[in-house]
């Protein structure tokens, strides 16, 4: 069996587990979810080293590392990636990855329903993800991006079916939502918003079956953006390309190096 | 059992301090731990384990000679040889500092540490009558014969097998003669700006590698670093990077005794992915995690480039982040005497060569220019502020010049950009050419050092030692690949920080605006 340590800092939850993942599940040994919203880095590494201590186990009984890549904070998702690199270099053992919506969706993994997660993508803006949960399945129904409120409103009101929300981005917009799915909107309790220690275990068991972890290289993971820069943006609005986002998040060098 | 032997760090000192009150009956206090890690000349290791410290020594060296302060392995790990690879670890160390004997005062009732140091050729020469106060025993002084090469040779002999059984895979000792006191491996990482960086230094001196990833092409055509361009940049490159370092320096982590990181100033961003990965890394390793401030780094640029630079001294240190003067009474010691009041000097230049339109990084563009223009052709103003102080103004000076390209447009002259950019460098060199020698003089030192990336310009190198050399003092400048932002000179300051005992916390946050002090 191989221990596996999860971790997330993409929102404002600090979320850390040990646990195993089998073929029938992932089981659970210890978690811990602390809300420390823009104090990740401070708070990641005890967490972990209170987990080992408290389940009985050493770092180096730890045989894979899954963090969530995001979408969320740019910086809360690169200290969550940052450090589960430089755990999984310094043991040499394989580094998965996880989407972020994806480990807030497990969370209700056992409803019947379609689910709407909104992930708080700042300036305005959300980051959405649909699932349609069902007979223990959890289907994503598109990928990661980044959009406004009202649109993804706009969207899942012509679906024309009853749905859940959850996630940080209904702090700022749930009210766009509620107004526009009016009576199919159905709004899950904020403890529900998330990831957690278990959900993210729970992501990399379905992740492995479905083969979207990665190749397991600490060097090659990378966080999941959804959008440039800043000053990437700009230029691209200026220069009117709108081609996709690179896997990198960032747009290329200078073309033409002086 | 395994157990490496590394250097006694202030964090350790719980322990320490409960394990010397656990075993002597006048133990030493916690501020007297602290001392010693903070005096010159001292050595102080501690035999670590999965279980936590399980031994520490430590020595003290007067000139020739060489007192074994303290020396403790705990109960319970006792009889496996700890104090056989610890009390060798001192010996070779000492030896290497040209110890010729050494020294100990040891309780006449402690039979297992007098067979020890027997063993370790100490032999008795004399007893203090009471004096260990708490019990009115005697103390035992034992010396050493001379430390040459037939005793020493003797001395591995007799403590090294057991010892390096006892620690598994550490080795103890065999470096050569005049190596320094210290021995370590330490893997910096450094992320503060643009530039993804690793190093691996040997004792603080010997570099086996030194990578660095810069994103220049990356930032180029925004005129400057964005944050956010740097920080994927270097989520991207940082495993890839350490893992080039260790290859090139023909090491694995299970080889390294420290890791080391930038956790201050810059860019917040940038920092906190250098300092989440080297805390992975750390956690991982189990090895101590030593955290550098950016700007020390650059003075030990200075200490990597020639060893036998010391303080007392004063330091240039200019780059695209920084521009000011610091006085160093003695190393860890740090009275910064001046900053820039507005623009650093690097970012002076990044802004006049845009006005210039000769892209960027300015710095490279503006000195390759200047060197066929006229300095004098345009009399920009120097800004020294007050004549008595340290501080730097570089924005009037950057007005200045936009200014004047400005007025010459519209007058429809041509603009001779050789003798802009060189009466542009004029103006800046003179300003800290005149700083620098007055806070010299201020300070009465005789070595100056210059640090950062706009150390690399040629014609500020060359200003600043003709008026050094002209006064007699000392100037040091590091080769140009330890001026701009590199891992190398941040494992070099990171190896003083161990061995005072200093290491970052698992909960330790990045700091942008970390104040050199």
């Amino acid at each position: 069996m191989t221990l596996t340590l999860a971790l997330d800092t993409s929102t404002s939850m600090t979320a850390v587990a040990l646990g195993e993942i089998r073929d029938e599940g992932a089981s659970l040994i210890a978690e811990t979810n602390l809300e420390a919203p823009r104090a990740a880095l401070t708070h990641l590494v005890p967490s972990i080293m209170r987990l080992l201590e408290s389940s009985g186990h050493v770092i180096a009984d730890v045989g894979a590392v899954v963090v969530g890549r995001g979408p969320g904070s740019f910086t809360g998702v690169r200290i969550g990636v940052a450090t589960a690199k430089g755990i999984a270099q310094g043991l040499g053992v394989p580094l998965l990855g996880v989407g972020t919506l994806d480990a807030v969706a497990e969370r209700f993994a056992l409803s019947e329903t379609l689910l709407g997660v909104l992930g708080d993508a700042m300036r305005g803006e959300v980051y959405p993800a649909a699932f349609d949960i069902s007979g223990g399945r959890v289907d994503r129904t598109g990928p990661d991006e980044v959009s406004s409120p009202e649109r993804i409103a706009e969207r899942w009101s012509a679906l024309d079916r009853p749905l859940l929300l959850a996630g940080g981005g209904l702090r700022k917009y749930r009210s766009v939502f509620e107004d526009a799915l009016g009576g199919r909107a159905q709004v899950a309790p904020e403890s529900m918003w998330a990831p957690t220690g278990e959900s993210l275990l729970l992501a990399a068991w379905r992740g492995r079956a479905a083969g979207t972890l990665g190749d397991g290289d600490p060097g090659t993971l990378l966080p999941v953006y959804t959008r440039l820069s800043d000053a990437e943006e700009t230029e691209r609005s200026r220069s009117g390309r709108s081609d996709s986002v690179s896997d990198n998040g960032v747009a290329g060098p200078d073309p033409v190096p002086r | 059992m395994t157990a490496r032997l590394r250097p006694m760090l202030k964090a350790d000192l719980d322990r320490v301090v409960a394990l010397e009150r656990a075993t002597f009956p006048s133990p030493w206090s916690r501020g007297m731990f602290v001392d010693e890690l903070t005096q010159a000349h001292r050595h102080w290791i501690v035999a670590d384990s999965p279980w936590g410290v399980v031994g520490y020594a430590g020595l003290m060296i007067a000139a020739t000679d060489g007192h074994v302060m303290n020396l403790l392995v705990r109960q319970d790990a006792q009889g496996r040889g700890l104090g056989k690879a610890l009390l060798s670890d001192l010996i070779e160390s000492a030896a290497e500092a040209g110890v010729d004997r050494l020294t100990l005062e040891v309780r006449r009732g402690n039979a297992p540490a007098i067979a020890l140091y027997r063993e370790a050729g100490f032999t008795e020469a004399g007893v203090r009558r009471g004096y260990y106060s708490d019990t009115g025993e005697d103390a035992l002084v034992m010396w050493t014969t001379p430390l040459d090469e037939e005793s020493m040779s003797a001395v591995r002999h007799a403590l090294q097998e057991r010892a390096s059984a006892a620690l598994g895979a550490f080795e103890v000792g065999g470096a050569a003669g005049g190596a320094p006191l210290q021995h370590d491996l330490i893997l910096a990482i450094e992320s503060s700006c643009d530039e993804t960086a690793a190093a691996v230094l040997r004792d603080g001196r010997e570099l086996l590698s030194s990578v660095v990833a810069s994103q220049v092409d990356f930032h180029r055509r925004f005129g400057g670093v964005v944050p956010e361009i740097a920080s994927r940049k270097h989520t991207e490159a940082i495993v890839g990077v350490v893992d080039e370092a260790l290859r090139n320096a023909a090491v694995t982590l299970r080889d390294l005794t420290a890791i080391a990181v930038t956790y201050g100033p810059g860019l917040v961003g940038a920092l906190v992915v250098g300092v989440g990965y080297a805390k992975g890394l750390a956690l991982a390793t189990g090895l101590p995690l030593v955290g550098v401030n950016h700007l020390e780094g650059h003075l030990f640029a200075n200490v990597l480039a020639d060893p036998s630079v010391a303080p007392p001294l004063v330091a240039l240190l200019v780059s695209g982040g920084h521009t000011s003067l610091v006085h160093v009474p003695a190393w860890g010691q740090y009275r910064t005497l001046g900053s820039t009041l507005d623009d650093a000097a690097g970012e002076a230049f990044d802004k006049v060569a845009k006005a210039l339109g000769l892209g960027y990084p300015g710095g490279p563009a503006i000195s390759l220019l200047a060197e066929t223009g006229d300095a004098s052709a345009i009399p920009f103003p120097r800004a020294m502020l007050r004549s008595d102080d340290f501080a730097f103004s570089l924005s009037g000076l950057k007005t200045a010049v936009i200014t004047y390209l400005d007025k010459e447009r519209r007058a429809g002259r041509d603009i001779d950009v050789p003798n802009v950019a060189a009466s542009f460098q004029a103006a800046v060199i003179d300003v800290q050419v005149a700083k620098a020698v007055r806070a010299v003089e201020t300070c009465g030192v005789e070595t100056f050092l210059l640090g950062g990336g706009v150390g690399a310009n040629r014609a500020l190198r060359e200003a600043l030692r003709a008026a050094m050399g002209s006064r007699g003092v000392r100037m040091s400048v590091p080769p140009l690949d330890l001026c701009t932002d590199n891992a190398a000179m941040i494992a070099a300051a990171a190896h003083f920080r161990l061995w005072r005992g200093d290491a970052l916390a698992p909960d330790a946050e990045a700091v942008p605006d970390l104040r050199l002090a």
